[in-house]
């Protein structure tokens, strides 16, 4: 488990002993929903979150439900943690009621318009704070799709990061992912504790049972703000993001696609088409 | 279940929310193809029932002690909304948790509430519910299938008609008569004293057959004939004692209309839905039809006879969750009035706004006309519930 006081970033881990469950942490981002127009505010230029349906990022339901196997397996705990405003805590009531075991909110109004740089200085010293073993999340978020945060965490904590996993195994020691590349799969171990990013093709998410959604409300959630965490409002949000949204067009509209007709050659004609784009 | 009246009527719970997105999403994994497909090919919807009942959806109302999630009819009513709002409706969830849970977990011995509610909770096990005799409909005095005691045994002769679901079901709760006193001859018919009694019949058991009756609805499940020729049943077959009177049949009756109401109403929101999609994008001329009041306002309407019905609905189910039998009646009554109602309307609404392709196979929606007609008639007709209504909430005398 990793010694919570540990401000530096480097994590120490003291699992050799063998005394404690696996402690799991999942970070999950609340999204618009994919189904739904996404608009962006024109006085910030921040996404319009209140014209849009609020959901769990769909990759992090595959870390969630990979923790939950991990923690099954292992005997381990699953904490869900979660960046974001008051109605973030639907999402980490999903997760509940999926069977996590409790959850550690971060809200503070100083945080909206965070890029990259400050979630993952935020998410890092909230884990520093909870204490973990492994991190999980998913591989990117369906709104921004930058696939920056899982790496950004991992140097932040001084972790091994085992990204793009499509398969894990982990004896509470030692950790050993699949990692999908283009060519198929890598295969990678470190020593807890370590973050890993999950792909889709890793599992296949768990609805909650209804049990898990009237136990959910039940479940302990920490909330915690930047001073919880000695973060300073400068550093995050707006106004301590290094990247800044000058402008932005609506996308247009789709060109035409390719018809492939089959006279007899449609077959190598489709193959020709995929391959030419990397797709098989 | 909320413990303030106001959260549970008009503000729904954290949890009912949670139970309305849970099920929603796991509806949508199947779909409207899925659910047509199998109606259309003479398949079942045994995955979905399967997937839904291990995730403990199919049992919220049976008692935790048997395997349930201890919870109510006003949870099921959220299952079997949600699952109809996006096009895959389980109409056994009306009869076998709803109505068959009920009656068992109310008036059935220990040990038939051992035997039934686990399977019926996790949607291991079936039980279809009948009733309906060719000249017993609306009108239930008339019931001839009589059972006649024999020894320890119960021996059950009869007939009935549209029972839902038999072929995927292990048992059929048989709504029989029984003589009133032991003397009299169980026979149907003036004179003899029968009370309506209930039994636990086996699809198995000998003397007992059923065979599908054609229908126009666009269904998976279907509806049957059943003649039960001297069925030969064991004592404890019977739900509730010979004298429990109409406490066991009422006991089914509240938890089927308001359940046939929540039927309704996510049938009438699918439908809407599919309509608003088309209205939003379909261009006859300049704009999407949509924009035309011709279009938009019956669709309107359609969106708030939906919204009242279902209001309704969550009122019955609440009264009836909280013990008040009477006061369920009345709601349940108007609830399933107001939510056949609407979806007839959206039904046909949104067949007409999707112009010729409110007719066709691809687009699904026409497949809803007979189902949303079916609802007015059963399990209560319209008229009866206007009859009830009429005689007793408004004290108007009774023309039959
Ligand atoms: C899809 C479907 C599924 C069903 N599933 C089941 C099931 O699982 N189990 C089961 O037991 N039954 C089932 N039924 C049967 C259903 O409950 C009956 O069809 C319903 O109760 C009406 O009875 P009936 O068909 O005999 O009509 P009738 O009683 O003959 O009524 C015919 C018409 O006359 C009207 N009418 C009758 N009496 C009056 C009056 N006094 N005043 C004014 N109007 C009157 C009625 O409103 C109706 O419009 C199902 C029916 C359908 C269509
Ligand atoms: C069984 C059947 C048989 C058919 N047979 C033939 C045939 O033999 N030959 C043939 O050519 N066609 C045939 N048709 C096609 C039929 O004529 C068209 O479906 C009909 O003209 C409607 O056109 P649409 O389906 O494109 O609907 P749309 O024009 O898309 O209309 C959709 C909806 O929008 C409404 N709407 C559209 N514009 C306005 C407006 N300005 N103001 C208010 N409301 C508006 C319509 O009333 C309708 O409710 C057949 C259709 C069916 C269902």
């Amino acid at each position: 488990m990793v010694v919570p006081a540990c401000r530096d970033g480097r994590a120490h881990s003291v699992r050799e002993v063998g005394l404690f469950p696996m402690k799991i942490v999942v970070c999950v981002k609340q999204v618009p929903d994919t189904e739904s127009e996404k608009a962006l505010r024109p006085e910030d230029l921040t996404l319009d979150r209140e014209a849009v349906d609020a959901v769990m990022n769909e990759m992090d339901e595959f870390a969630v439900e990979e923790a939950l196997q991990l923690a099954e397996r292992t005997g381990g705990e699953v904490t869900v943690l979660l960046m974001g405003p008051e109605q973030g805590a639907d999402t980490i009531r999903k997760a509940l009621s999926m069977g996590a075991d409790r959850a550690l909110h971060v809200v503070d109004d100083a945080l909206r318009g965070s890029d990259a740089v400050a979630t993952s200085a935020v998410l890092a010293a909230a884990l520093r704070e909870v204490g973990f073993d492994l991190v999980l999340l998913g591989c990117e978020a369906s709104d921004a799709r930058t696939s920056l945060v899982p790496a950004m965490l991992a140097e932040r904590l001084g972790l091994p990061q085992l990204t793009f996993a499509q398969k894990v195994e982990t004896d509470g020691t030692e950790i050993t992912v699949e990692r999908l590349t283009d060519y198929g799969h890598d295969v990678v171990t470190a020593r807890l504790p370590a973050l890993v990013s999950v792909v889709e093709k890793i599992n296949e998410p768990r609805y909650p049972t209804f049990k898990g959604i009237m136990a959910a409300k039940k479940k302990p959630v920490r909330t915690l703000d930047l001073s919880d965490l000695e973060l300073d409002a400068t550093e995050v949000g707006a106004a301590g993001a290094w990247s800044a949204v000058d402008d932005f067009t609506v996308r247009p509209p789709r060109a035409a696609g390719e018809l492939v007709k089959d006279e007899g050659e449609g077959g190598r004609q489709l193959v020709a088409f995929l391959a030419g784009r990397k797709l098989v | 279940m909320s413990t303030h009246p106001m959260d549970t009527v008009f503000v729904e719970s954290e949890e009912h929310r949670a139970l309305r997105r849970a099920v929603g999403d796991l509806g949508r994994r199947f779909g409207p193809d899925y659910y047509l497909t199998a109606a259309r090919t003479g398949g079942r919807t045994e995955e979905l029932w399967r997937e839904a009942g291990k995730l403990g959806y199919l049992g919220v109302n049976i008692p935790r002690e048997y395997g349930g999630g201890g919870s109510g009819i006003t949870e099921l009513t959220i299952v079997l909304e949600e699952l109809g709002s996006v096009g895959c409706p389980l109409l056994m969830l009306v009869v076998s948790p709803a109505i068959c849970g009920s009656v068992i977990t109310r008036f059935g011995t220990e040990a038939q509430r051992r035997r039934w509610l686990p399977g019926l909770a996790d949607g291991t096990r079936l039980m279809a519910f009948g009733i309906t005799e060719p000249d017993a409909g609306s009108n239930a005095h008339r019931l001839t299938t009589v059972a006649r005691r024999d020894g320890d045994d119960w021996v059950l002769t009869g007939r009935k008609v549209f029972v839902s679901g038999v072929d995927a079901a292990d048992a059929v709760l048989i709504v029989g008569r029984v003589a009133d006193t032991g003397g009299e001859s169980p026979q149907a018919g003036r004179g003899a004293r029968l009370r309506p009694a209930l039994f636990v019949v086996p699809r198995d058991a000998p003397g007992f057959e059923y065979r599908p009756i054609p229908m126009e609805l666009t269904a998976p499940e279907r509806q049957f004939q059943l003649f039960l020729d001297e069925v030969r049943l064991p004592a404890d077959a019977l739900v509730g004692d010979a004298g429990a009177g109409l406490g066991p049949l009422f006991a089914g009756l509240n938890p089927e209309r308001i359940m046939a109401a929540a039927f309704s109403v996510g049938m009438g929101r699918y439908a809407l839905r599919r309509a608003v999609e088309y209205a939003r994008t379909r261009q006859v001329w300049d704009t999407p039809i949509g924009a035309h009041q011709a279009v938009a306002h019956p669709l309107a309407q359609c969106g708030i006879e939906l919204e009242l019905a279902r209001l309704m609905t969550r009122k019955a189910a609440y009264l009836y969750d909280a013990g008040d039998d009477a006061g369920a009646g009345e709601a349940a009554n108007m609830a399933k009035y107001a939510a056949a109602e609407a979806a007839v309307r959206t039904v046909d609404q949104a067949v007409h706004t999707l112009g010729g392709n409110g007719l066709s196979a691809e687009y699904g929606v026409g497949a809803l006309l007979v189902g949303s007609r079916a609802a007015r008639v059963a399990p209560v007709s319209r008229e009866m519930i206007l009859n009830y209504v009429a005689q007793h909430t408004l004290g108007l005398p009774k023309s039959y």
